[in-house]
């Protein structure tokens, strides 16, 4: 609804969401809920409360600070404030406030991140053009770590 | 034949003229019919059903929003259209179908645009407006998938239909639900402690849902359409397309 189709450049400053994009809020995790299974929204959804179990929209995801999910998280777009321990997969474009934490791998299409946001993963984003980039990078990396084993291998036979 | 369901509170003087007016206008428009006043103890399904083998083609429902889901929780069962004519104060589900209250009611009943509204079931029995647990020790489960519980115990839920809901918020905006999106919606609210007059609540949890299972090892209160009872399971479901109505174009849904 209020999604972006093309991805804005990166030198976009920083912007919390605004209010039109609040009163678009659909489902609501309290700061004092605790919600405990697989948890899917075909609208927005903002997490205030923990959440301990996959979260799944197809709109924008908001965790707020002190707000923490144990699981993995699909999100059309995300604006992350808290903590999530789990994969992150955003189709657009994920944002990271100065109080984010992210123990997990991220992909996405527009990584926004503010100074002090912290993330421990990887960071996999499509559209890179690159010769040997994402796409063929992770097989050939594979690939390449098994020549190397078979050449120490052959080296110790 | 139009068969119109009077509320036992119209039987005061205040509402003589007014309800003289709208039987005029009624009439002018060629739908008067006969007239039910309900009384405390009236069952409202067997009288729609005796009716109805009369030759009842519509059933209008006069008075306010108790009335109308007093009528409806017993009546959604029957295959008649309804129509409703807001009198007095306490109408939040007229604005909600679009029509105005007082006399200009019957010219949206005149018009005869039906919808097929969803209405709450729980427990074996419908509710229209508002479904209501205080304050209670309960768990929540969601379409089989998701569960919710408080971090800091008791949770007051309240579950909407077509009643429009507002949490009132000091810090940020009103946030209203809206009614008729072919889901129901709950709002949960922590009690994080009490307060001089009544008890302090946290900020709402809203989950839109259409199957809800709330349990409790004790017996907790559920009041629904004004209706109370006690129970230690229930089961909130969505029924879809369940009653169908004639409702005003500036309709919110």
């Amino acid at each position: 609804m209020f999604q972006k189709s093309t991805p804005p450049p990166m030198d976009t400053e920083y912007k919390a969401p605004t209010s039109s994009e609040n009163d678009d809020v659909e489902t609501v995790v309290g700061p004092s809920v605790h919600v405990e299974g697989d948890f899917a929204s075909e609208g927005n959804i903002l997490v205030k409360g923990s959440v301990s179990g996959n979260v799944k929209t197809s709109k924008l995801l908001t965790v707020e600070k002190g707000a923490q999910i144990l699981a993995n998280v699909r999100a059309g777009s995300a604006h992350i404030s808290g903590n999530i321990k789990g994969n992150v997969k955003v189709e657009d474009r994920i944002e990271l406030t100065s109080s984010a934490q992210i123990l997990g791998d991220i992909t996405c299409s527009t990584l926004v991140v503010e100074p002090g946001a912290l993330v421990q993963g990887k960071v996999m984003m499509s559209g890179v053009s690159i010769v040997g980039g994402e796409e063929s990078g992770p097989s050939r990396t594979s690939r390449s770590r098994r020549s190397v084993k078979q050449e120490d291998q052959e080296e110790q036979d | 034949m139009y068969l119109y369901l009077y509320d036992n509170f119209l039987r005061s003087r205040k509402y003589d003229s007014l309800l003289s007016t709208i039987e005029t206008r009624l009439t002018d428009f060629g739908i008067a019919g006969k007239i039910i006043r309900l009384q405390h103890l009236t069952n409202a399904e067997s009288v729609i059903n005796e009716e109805i083998r009369r030759g009842a083609t519509t059933i209008v429902i006069v008075g306010d929003d108790k009335t109308f889901g007093s009528v409806l929780s017993k009546a959604a069962v029957c295959d008649v259209p309804f129509g409703f004519l807001p009198v007095g104060a306490g109408n939040s589900i007229a604005a909600v179908l679009g029509i105005p209250v007082g006399v200009e009611a019957c010219d949206v009943l005149s018009r005869r645009r039906k919808v097929k509204l969803d209405v709450g079931w729980f427990n074996n029995r419908y509710f229209v407006s508002r479904l209501h647990i205080p304050p209670s020790d309960i768990t929540v489960e969601y379409d089989e998938q998701f569960k919710v519980s408080s971090t800091k115990g008791k949770i007051e839920l309240v579950v909407c239909n077509l009643q429009p809901y507002t949490w009132k918020s000091r810090k940020s905006q009103d946030i209203i639900v809206h009614p008729q999106d072919g889901k129901l919606e709950a709002f949960l609210r922590p009690v994080v402690g009490k307060g001089v007059i009544k008890e302090k609540y946290d900020e709402p949890s809203i989950f839109p849902f259409e199957e809800m299972v709330v349990t409790s090892r004790k017996p907790f209160l559920v009041e629904a359409d004004g209706k109370e009872s006690k129970e230690t399971k229930i089961t909130i479901k969505l029924a879809k397309k369940r009653i169908e109505m004639i409702v005003g174009r500036q309709r919110k849904f």
